[in-house]
């Protein structure tokens, strides 16, 4: 498993590094438009506006939106391109299973991500002065997003698996995912507050903007929620993942686009 | 002894709110270091049948065993199987061929060492070791299906699945392929080859399965399929016009020929009297009347579907 986790390293950063301009662009693309809506606010609000901590906490927001629209486009966009290119049976016709090999994959490039994602929110920070801390304990809110990010990852990688294009639907849920990545769900109580922990990736978007926006320290008990909040998204992504694969494969579906 | 076993596989898919029957009930077994041509027309179910040995595709009914083990239920399996599937790139364009081998040797479950090494020797024995550095895209559509050959060979499978592998290529590429596909069975893979081009099949083939809208019509060794459908007859050939002379004695043996035309004697003891008689003159050609992949195939494909 670490050998298939180093290869696609390998395979990732080969890519990246080939076709660096496609990864740079990307990333000074989504700095360009925080820092262009950025400054539509400031236009529209006037010279006096002073965001504060709402501006570090729309900044996390915003990119761990980009985070997670990247790896949900990274397994279902993957297949779909791999369905489309004809390497995608190639990929089945190895002895780890078909989710395993596509969590390492997203795992692989999201560590590169990773690096690319840190210059993006360091290019934003120095355009709009936003002054994010940078605490260890960010990790773990950070871990529960990513796990229920990729449990909606292999969700769309199932459809895509058995629709072989979602790119409209894929495009839709970005901006369903930006709200929701967005909302702020601390004020929430009663009935509501439910509603909030059980959004994806909700209770630790609202744990990260608390130790980065606002230096304050780790919840237990909020974290604790948002670690069970991805731990079931994720369990869900791969139960409908490894459904999609036989039903692909009973339909003979699997190549087809 | 059976590397590959597959029983009374079936395979119904839903089209336009129609039960289409691709495959019907194909058994097929391949020995090791025996090469099978698959033989079928478009839509005959060749594809459908290789997919379901390589356990991409489950069959509804019938069940598949590559050494004794089930592609559908034991993934382990699939470290046995090699595929060159028709129609798909099987590589990837956008990484060289030996970041490919590598690659994929992991994949299928070899260390990255083992991988490169044997990815390594792949390219010097498939003549690419010049080009492992060249982005797959940029290669010949010959050196592309060879690299796709060698990346389903890294991990040393025991059963070889090529659906068209010769599909496209010039002829020397297409030499090539065969001769790669020679020196594997002989190392003891065995492998199903399916293939449009039947000259290759039965110059490949140890075996022969033609298969029709979803069955099996044939199955037999190549030899003995062609002695079965070739016909006993000789054609002999003359460089220059047979005199009239000759024209009667052959007449007398009871051969009607003409000047111009090849003379045709039903058996071999006629033929050595024929020859008798043609003698000094000079001969082009003698030959028996052999049956090809192409004639047996369109023939038993025909009466099949009741052309005949």
């Amino acid at each position: 498993m670490i050998e298939l986790f180093r290869a696609e390293l390998k395979r990732r950063w080969l890519l990246t590094r080939r076709y660096a301009g496609e990864s740079i662009a990307g990333i000074l693309g989504l700095a360009a438009v925080f820092y262009g809506l950025f400054l539509s606010a400031q236009y529209v609000a006037g010279p006096g506006l002073h965001f504060g901590s709402r501006l570090d906490a729309i900044v996390v927001g915003y990119v761990l939106w980009s985070l997670v629209v990247f790896i949900l486009g990274d397994i279902a966009g993957g297949l779909q391109i791999e369905a489309q290119t004809g390497t995608l049976e190639q990929v089945f016709l190895s002895p780890f299973r078909g989710a395993t090999i596509f969590i390492i994959r997203a795992i692989a490039s999201l560590t590169l991500r990773l690096l690319l994602t840190i210059v993006m929110l360091l290019l934003i920070m120095a355009l709009t002065g936003s002054r994010l801390s940078f605490s260890p304990t960010l990790l773990l809110p950070l871990l529960t997003i990513v796990l229920a990010a990729y449990g909606l990852a292999l969700a769309f990688g199932s459809l895509a698996l058995i629709l072989k294009q979602v790119q409209q639907v894929q495009i839709l849920i970005q901006f369903v995912l930006l709200f929701i990545l967005a909302l702020p769900t601390e004020g929430w109580s009663g009935p509501a507050r439910w509603v909030a922990w059980m959004l994806p990736m909700s209770p630790g978007a609202s744990e990260l903007r608390a130790i980065m926006a606002r230096g304050e320290g780790l919840d237990w008990g909020q974290w604790a929620i948002a670690l069970v909040n991805g731990i079931v998204y994720f369990a869900i992504g791969l139960s409908l993942f490894n459904w999609s694969e036989r039903q692909a494969k009973r339909t003979g579906k699997l190549s087809g686009y | 002894m059976a590397l590959l076993e597959a029983r009374n596989l079936k395979k119904s898919y839903v089209e336009k709110r129609r039960l289409i029957a691709a495959v019907q009930d194909v058994s097929l077994s391949i020995a090791i270091g025996e090469v099978l041509a698959f033989l079928g027309a478009n839509g005959a179910g060749k594809t459908t049948t290789i997919k379901m040995i390589a356990g991409l595709i489950r069959p509804d009914e019938g069940w598949v065993r590559i050494a004794d083990r089930d592609p559908h239920r034991q993934p382990q399996a699939l470290r046995l199987v090699g595929a060159v599937l028709e129609g798909n790139r099987n590589v990837y364009w956008r990484l060289t061929p030996e970041e490919n081998l590598e690659y994929f040797g992991v994949l299928r479950g070899l260390s990255p060492t083992v991988a490169r090494q044997r990815g390594r020797d792949l390219l010097e024995r498939f003549n690419l070791m010049s080009k492992r550095r060249t982005i797959v895209q940029s290669l010949s559509r010959g050196m592309q299906q060879k690299l796709a050959i060698a990346v389903a060979l890294v991990h040393q499978p025991k059963l070889l699945l090529l659906d068209e592998p010769t599909l496209g290529l010039d002829v020397e590429a297409t030499q090539d392929v065969k001769r790669l596909v020679r020196e594997v069975a002989q190392e003891g893979c065995a492998i199903l080859l399916t293939t449009h081009q039947l000259a290759i099949a039965e110059e490949l083939s140890d075996r022969v399965a033609i298969i029709n809208s979803g069955e099996i019509i044939a199955e037999a060794s190549t030899t003995e399929l062609i002695q079965q459908f070739s016909g006993s007859t000789y054609r002999v050939e003359l460089e220059v016009p047979l005199d009239v002379d000759r024209m009667h004695k052959l007449e007398r043996l009871g051969i009607s020929a003409q000047t111009g035309q090849p003379i045709v004697v039903s058996d071999v003891t006629t033929l050595y009297q024929v020859l008798d008689i043609l003698k000094p003159l000079p001969l082009l050609q003698v030959q028996k009347d052999q049956a090809t992949l192409t004639d047996i195939f369109l023939t038993m494909t025909r009466k099949q579907n009741g052309h005949d």
